[in-house]
């Protein structure tokens, strides 16, 4: 019984951290981790073993181990003697915790070093003008209005709003299988 | 105004616009050439071209007094843009000769007059008035580039290609941001589906609706 609140609470902590580091939620504190998980646990002893996963999750992520690799370092961790050992119930938390939340760690690692808004969506509409103030306009194409929504990580969306004609939509369509093809050059040579 | 009217209303409205209504008095002892001259100057005005000089250099050379000279083309302005915004399958060259006869305007003029509105230059004409229609910025220029990051300090090995996109908009503005392979994958699955949503309208003919 004892070791089944001990993988609980060892799961609670690694998933606290990846909130903490990873997923920006500041809810999550040192302090709320230890009154929720850890209470029995002196300040000390709670603080090695944060540290302790932080700096493990941290080298998992950093080199975003695949299955094999994680077993490989795991295994090395729980050879080493003394206090930096690592016991085989803390290595399968972690490896349970890594296969959960690999992607979602990979991602908020790569949105940390992206600095540029980035795309978060887009909606369009088609539209044909048919008069305005100064005069019939049926002799003019249908018109496309694009709604491009971009922004920065943690910041608030900023909207861009576009008018094309069908030439110039035929022309970004271009760039786009351009831009396809660049990706595919290298996409497919890795 | 009256529901008696026997014959549809003028292609000027009801009430006739006050520049145009004083046209022919102002106009009394003015030559064709003059006339043409006036309405050269009048019609690069409205395909939005900078017609000031010629304007000053017509106001210098005539014998009519300013304050007319300035009557006359805010009259003829007036004659043409209305006779512009509506379509040459409602406003017929007959009707639009009739009305301004109405006004008893010179018949020579009314030639000259119907010649812009119904001649070859009425297409770009149109064209240049679209321009002043109200619409969203467009782009004049998209630029783009593909990274692959290799590594960054958060990550030893990233190699996640990604599109940094940069548009330079008609309002003057300049729109940079990354789009990630995800998301570009969507952005070119939209674009393609406008184009052929727009293609799909054209080859409809919901256009052609007439009255």
């Amino acid at each position: 019984m004892a070791d089944v609140e001990a993988t609980k609470s060892l799961s609670g902590l690694l998933n606290g951290i990846a909130q903490k580091v990873y997923y920006n939620n500041s809810e999550i504190t040192e302090e709320l981790l230890k009154h929720e998980l850890y209470h029995e646990l002196s300040q000390e002893e709670f603080k090695a073993l944060h540290e302790k996963m932080k700096a493990l999750i941290k080298s998992i992520a950093t080199a975003d181990m695949d299955p094999s690799q994680l077993e490989a370092f795991l295994t090395a961790q729980t050879k080493r003697q003394g206090s930096g050992g690592l016991s085989a119930e803390q290595a399968a938390a972690l490896s349970r915790f890594w296969k959960s939340q690999r992607v979602r760690v990979r991602e908020s690692l790569l949105s940390q070093s992206r600095w540029e808004p980035g795309l978060r969506g887009l909606s369009w509409r088609v539209d044909l003008h048919t008069a305005t103030s100064r005069g019939d306009a049926a002799h003019s194409g249908p018109v496309a209005l694009m709604e491009l929504e971009l922004g920065r990580a943690g910041q608030d969306s900023e909207f861009v709003c576009l008018e094309f004609d069908e030439a110039k939509v035929n022309q970004v369509l271009k760039k786009m299988s351009d831009i396809q093809e660049s990706i595919d050059r290298i996409v497919h040579r890795t | 105004m009256s529901l008696s009217h026997t014959k549809d209303t003028s292609f000027l409205g009801g009430r006739i616009p006050a520049e145009i209504e004083s046209m022919p008095k102002n106009l009394k002892d003015v030559d064709q050439e003059l006339f043409r001259k006036i309405l050269k100057a009048v019609v690069s005005a409205l395909e939005g071209k900078d017609s000031r000089e010629l304007m000053k250099s017509i106001a210098e050379s005539s014998v009519i007094p300013q304050e007319r000279l300035s009557h006359i083309v805010a009259g003829m302005y007036r004659v043409l843009s209305e006779a512009i915004r509506i379509p040459t399958s409602s406003l017929k060259q007959e009707a639009f000769k009739e009305d301004l006869r109405e006004l008893r305007i010179p018949e020579d003029f009314i030639t000259d007059f119907a010649s812009v509105v119904f001649g070859s230059r009425r297409t770009a004409l149109d064209a240049a008035t679209s321009q002043n229609d109200p619409h969203l910025p467009t782009v004049e220029d998209f630029k783009w580039r593909v990274d692959v990051a290799i590594s960054t300090s958060s990550l030893a090995r990233s190699l996640q290609p990604s599109v940094l996109m940069q548009m330079k908009l008609s309002d003057g503005s300049c729109q940079r941001f990354e789009v990630p392979l995800s998301k570009f994958q969507e952005l070119r699955y939209n674009v393609a589906l406008i184009l052929k949503e727009m293609n799909d309208l054209e080859k409809r003919n919901i256009l052609k609706i007439q009255d």
